[in-house]
Parts: structure tokens; sequence; C-alpha cells
């Protein structure tokens, strides 16, 4: 008997509706968690929009010499990103470069670490349980190092006076690499001065200590996909005849594909702001626009506007790589 | 020919025992069902002999050859999982041709003997499909397929029907013997349903608590269980506890007289098994030999037969007797219930049934099994 009773209140709400300010009626019905949720969604939207939306601003700005910048509206410094500031009187690949090397390295980087991460984590996870969470432990204390802790230690380990140079000449592969012509080699490849091998400054030790720097990520992101893969599949595929490396390749690398495909990405932009293992690893002529854009804004260039410009040519550069991989993997799908 | 041999398996996690000291032979060409409970290591048995687990003693060994020490991947034995474990990101084909491709054959051979393959299991025209575009018997018979591809010596199916509905597994059962006997393929099932394993079977072993109960041909399994599990795990079977005494046994006031005479000392505990389609219900006069007299509780048809449920003093009863039969009996009507001498089976009484298998008496029943599979697998 309490239904009709029911319905006639939510008829009275429906005549209260109509009958005050829309906007008002909404407010008042409106509980505090709307409220909190509202004031939590306007703090978000300032403390990032609000910068980006800055940085976008300021990069169509206009330096004054000697002095700050103005707000402006010219495209000069991103044209000078491409083609230099003389243009078109003559072209400078200067910064187009430093795009260049950012792009190679954070591409070469993460697929290093996804390579190492990806056979390593999978023959992790058929382990025991035991030295699975022994090896976990490990990668977070890994994860634990910031990125100067770690450079300082590969810089070390790469120097040529005490380092793995210094090594390999004590125990005579240097004179062995000169006898051989190979260090001419990897002189050409600019991993040797003309007495022994060298890592500093070199693009190799720059990438190597960014994968380095990302490994860990690589192996966290892949554990949980590859611990879920279903032991059945890799046990069929052995009584086929399938040895442990093929399993690894023909049943386990396609399953999780778009795993380590997000790994990819997701440690690709994560590279991409790299800045202590390019100032340290990278020869001058080698380095990045992240590099570049702290001399714009707090180094020695001081030119905020064109530092602003190089930020967004970056950030849409790799909205460019995300989106045309996530086109590629949609294809994969369908195709499969 | 030898087939396959196991001598002395014992498989062992930590201090948990899953397999303990199986000695079995696999005849050649030959279907043999691991039939058992969950929990009774026959799982554990078959994983072993796929080489994706290693004993921790004995032999595993195929026409005389030892590979106890093979991989998995060099034995060459096809197996078709409970999951059925087919590769989702191949298509059918691919699937069925995966070991040919591991094998290096050409894309055209692996192609034609695909088709071949999906032809016998009855699935041409699906080489192209994905594995999430079929059912579970498409799968399945997707699975066997693709075991069979490498034309393996030995055929392992694990739980092969599980995944399937009741109707499907009763014909797969079927086909999977016609399959069979058609390859002449040396193959192991891995089931827990009785049913299962008489109708595809040349061979079941009975296992429990990672040891076997018995070994012998459907028939023999079912008519002479060699021990109490057994006859209480395939089909149904009424058991009454008594004493043993001069070759017959005392269960209340009661003497049954089975045929031939019981060789157990006077007043050692004992059960009887007698399965109820040998039980006879007569008219309450009716008197002779093995027969106690009771009250009928329930009664019920099931197609070609009728069960009738006997309260006697002995204990319930229950007759199972063909639904055609003149006698008609109702509920509460007195009656007799006569146990056959020649259908009762006799068991030291160690409290272990199916029902109750995890009782600590396996280690005595173990000397009547190894005799019965000597008879078998010669």
């Amino acid at each position: 008997m309490s239904y009709p009773a029911v319905s006639g209140d939510i008829e009275v709400d429906r005549e209260a509706g109509k009958g005050g300010p829309a906007f008002a009626a909404y407010i008042r019905g409106l509980g505090p968690a709307n409220i909190i949720m509202g004031v939590i969604t306007a703090v978000i939207l300032f403390v990032f929009v609000a910068p980006f939306l800055l940085v976008i601003v300021v990069s169509f700005g206009e330096k004054i010499e000697g002095a700050s910048w103005v707000w402006g509206f010219d495209f000069s410094n991103y044209i000078r990103v491409f083609v230099g500031v003389d243009w078109p009187n003559s072209v400078t690949l200067l910064y187009a470069l430093k795009l260049y090397y950012t792009l190679a390295y954070a591409v070469l980087g993460s697929l290093i670490a996804v390579g190492f991460a990806f056979p390593f984590t999978y023959f992790m996870t058929q382990g025991s349980r035991r030295s699975q969470a022994m090896w976990l432990v490990f990668v977070l204390a890994s994860l634990s190092m910031s990125e100067v802790f770690v450079v300082m230690g590969w810089d070390i380990l790469l120097s040529n006076r005490s380092g793995l140079p210094a090594l390999l000449k004590a125990v005579g592969i240097t004179s062995w690499l000169k006898d051989t012509g190979w260090l001419a080699v990897l002189r050409d490849w600019d991993l040797a001065s003309p007495r022994n091998v060298k890592f500093k400054t070199s693009q190799l030790a720059t990438v190597l200590t960014m994968a380095y720097l990302v490994w860990p990520y690589a192996v966290i992101l892949l554990f949980a996909p590859l611990s879920r893969i279903d032991r059945s599949m890799i046990e069929a595929a052995r009584t086929m005849g399938a040895g442990s490396l093929t399993v690894l390749r023909t049943i386990v690398l396609p399953a999780v594909r778009l795993p380590v495909l997000g790994s990819l990405l997701l440690l690709f932009v994560y590279l991409l702001g790299t800045y202590v293992s390019v100032t340290y690893f990278a020869a001058p002529a080698h380095q990045t626009l992240p590099v570049s854009i702290y001399e714009s804004i707090r180094g020695a260039t001081l030119n905020a506007p064109f530092g602003a410009a190089q930020a967004v040519i970056l950030l849409i550069t790799a909205g460019i790589f995300i989106g045309f991989s996530l086109m590629l993997a949609r294809l994969a799908e369908r195709k499969a | 020919m030898p087939g396959l041999v196991l001598a002395g398996i014992k498989k062992t996690y930590g201090p948990v025992t899953a397999v303990d000291n199986i000695d079995l032979t696999f005849p050649k060409g030959k279907l043999t069902a691991l039939l058992g409970p969950s929990g009774c290591g026959k799982t554990t048995l078959l994983r072993m002999i796929a080489g994706l687990e290693d004993p921790s003693r004995g032999t595993i060994s195929l026409d005389g050859d030892d590979i106890t020490e093979k991989p998995a991947n060099k034995r060459k034995f096809g197996m078709v999982f409970q999951s059925f474990a087919l590769f989702p990101h191949m298509s059918v084909a691919e699937n069925v041709a995966y070991s040919l491709a591991i094998a290096g054959v050409d894309k055209a051979t692996r192609r034609a003997r695909a088709e071949e393959l999906l032809d016998l299991v009855k699935m041409a025209g699906f080489e192209d499909r994905r594995i999430g575009q079929l059912s579970g018997g498409q799968r399945q018979r997707v699975a066997i397929a693709r075991a069979l591809a490498q034309k393996p010596d030995v055929f392992l199916l694990d739980e092969p029907m599980s995944a399937l509905d009741a109707q499907l597994r009763e014909a797969m059962q079927v086909e999977l013997r016609l399959l069979q006997q058609k390859l002449d393929i040396t193959t192991i099932v891995v089931t827990h349903d009785q049913r299962e394993a008489m109708t595809m079977a040349d061979q079941i072993v009975v296992m429990s608590n990672g040891r076997y109960e018995q070994v012998g041909s459907p028939s023999e399994i079912y008519h002479r269980p060699a021990t109490a599990f057994v006859a209480s795990f395939i089909g149904k079977a009424n058991f009454l506890k008594g004493k043993a005494k001069d070759g017959g046994v005392d269960v209340g006031e009661f003497h049954f007289r089975p045929e031939p005479a019981a060789s157990f000392l006077n007043g050692s505990a004992v059960q009887i098994a007698c399965r109820p389609e040998n039980v006879t219900i007569g008219a309450a006069d009716e008197t002779g030999p093995n027969r106690v007299s009771g009250t009928v509780t329930f009664l019920r048809d099931i197609g070609p037969t009728r069960e009738i449920y006997v309260e006697t003093p002995v204990g319930s009863v229950i007759s199972e007797m063909p639904a055609s039969t003149e006698l008609v009996f109702a509920k509460g009507e007195t009656v007799s219930a006569e146990f056959p001498a020649h259908a009762l089976r006799l068991f030291p009484d160690t409290g272990d049934t199916a029902g109750a298998s995890h009782g600590s008496g396996a280690g005595d029943r173990k000397v009547t099994a190894v005799s019965d599979k000597r008879d078998v697998a010669a």
C-alpha cells in the first residue's frame, strides 16, 4: 500500500524543481561529497592546467635583450627551433638536432630497458614465490635511487681513469683491441680515444644510463601481466617441442604485446625529460631539448619564451609519437 | 611390446607426498584412464609422464628407453590440457600446426597437415577462425588435433571433458575413444568421472592418496573391486560391517556366507560390499541364506531401473531392480532382501571407502593392488 505514497512524493519534487530558479535548486540539491569533489576538481585544474597554459602563452612572447621578456604573439620562437634564428637568410638545424637526439635517446633507452626487462621478468615469474619476492625487493630498492645517484655511480664506472676503460687496459683487452684493429673501429664509433676505450662522453653511455634508470619500472610494469599468463599455455608449447626461448618468443611475447607496448610508451615519455644523464654523458653537440630548455629558462641563455616554445614542441612531438603507437596497436589488434 | 613403463615413481613437495611409489605399465596402443578423487595424485602422475614435473624418485621408460631425464620438449608426447591452453593470438590452423612450425616444417605442409587433422576431429573449414570465436566443444577438438599434429608417441589428456556440458561430454567420450582406436595410439586420460573412465578405457588405474588401489579392465574394476575404496568409488555399493566367523561374516545377529568362503581370521573386522543391482527384494515370508527382512522406506523409478530403500536390522540397504519387474512394493511394507553369495565382496574394515578416502589404511590395501596390476599389465 505504500507505493502510491512514494510516487506522490516524487511528483511534489518535480513541482518544486519547476518553481524556483534551476541553478539555485541544483546547488541546494548538492551534498557535501559533491562539493568536496567540485573543490578538488577546481584545484587540479588550476595546478595542472594553469602552468601548462602559461607555458603555451609565454612561448609566443618575446625576449628583451638584457632584460626579461614581454607578452606577444608571434611564431618566431617556434620557427627558431626548427630552422634557426636567422631564417630565412640561413638555416641552422641546431635545435632540430637536439629534438632528434631527445627522441632517439628516449626510443633507444626504452627499447633497451624493456628488451632486458622482458626476459628477466619472465624468468623471474617462473621462479619460486620466495625468489620472486627477493627480486622484487631488489628492483624496488634500485627504484629508490635518485637519477643523480645513479648517474654518479655510472660516472665512476665509465670514467676513463678509474672505471671500465682502466680495467680493460689493466687486463690487457685494450692492447688486444689495438693489435686487432678494433680500437680504430671503436674510434669511428666515438667509443675510443687514440690510447684507450672511452665511454665519456658518448651516446652509448647516455643511452645505457637512461635504460638503467628506467629498467626497474619496466620490470614492475611487466611483472603483473607476465605472472598472469596461463601457465598451461607455456606447458602446452613445451610438450609441442618448444624450448624456453622459443616459448618466450612465440607464446609469451605475443600474449603480453599490449603491456609491452604500454611499458615502452610510458618509459619513452619518461625518458624524454631526462636531464642529469644527458648533461653528464652526452657531448654538448649531442645534448637534448630538456637541457636546452633548462639553459633557456634558468641557465646561460635566459630566454623564457624560446624555452617555452621548445617545451611545447617536445610535448607535441611526444603526443604524436604516442598517438602513432596507439594507432599501430589498434591496427595490430584488428588484424589479430 | 612394453609401451610406457613407470617404475618406483614418487613425487614429494616438501613434506607432502603427492605420488607414492607407483609401478605401472601403459600397454602400447591402449587407452588407460587414471581415475580417482581430486588430490589423489593422478594429474601429478600425468605431468611427470609429460615431462612437466620431475619425479623425486623412480624411472619412466618408453619402449625400453629411459626418458626420465628427457625434457618435455624432447619427448614428443601430445597433451590436451584441462583448460585446452589454446594460443589466443593464433588462428585455429596455426594452433594445430604449432609443433610443426617449431620443428621447421614448411608452411604448405603445415597447412595441409592442419587441414587433415581438423578434418579428423570434424572441424574442417575452421582453419582461419580465431580461438575466441569457438565454442567449448570446438576448442576441445582443436586442442586434440593440435596434440596429435606431431604424431606423438603417447597421447595425454588431463580431465579433457571437465569444461564441457554433460550432453557434449557423453558424445565426446565416444568420439575420443573411436579416434584413439583409429590412430592406435598409447593414450592416458586423467579423470575423476568413473563413467568417463568406464566408457573410454581399456585399462583403469584407480588412485587414492598418491597410490593406486587397483589396475584392471573396466569390468574387472566394477565386478571385482580389490578394495573397499574401489567398490565405493566405482558405482554404488551397500556396505555392511561385521566380524569374520568360520568363512562367513556376522553382522549383528545375521550370518552372511559368501562364495567362495572368506579367509579372514575369526573375529577380525570385515566389510561386506554388495552392488544394489545384485540385491533382490522378495516377499517377507521368503527364506534362505543371506536373506534379511526389513521395511521399505523409499521407492523411486529411474528410467529402466527402480530403487528400493529397505531398513533392515543390518542397516539401510538399497536394491536396484529392473523397472519391468512384476513385483510391486509399497512404502512401509515388510519385505526380505537377499544378498547372493557370489555377489558379496569382503574387505578388511579399515573404515576406508571413497566417502572417507583419507583414512590411514592406504598402505595395507596396496598389497592387493600390486597383485592385480601384474595380471593386467602383462
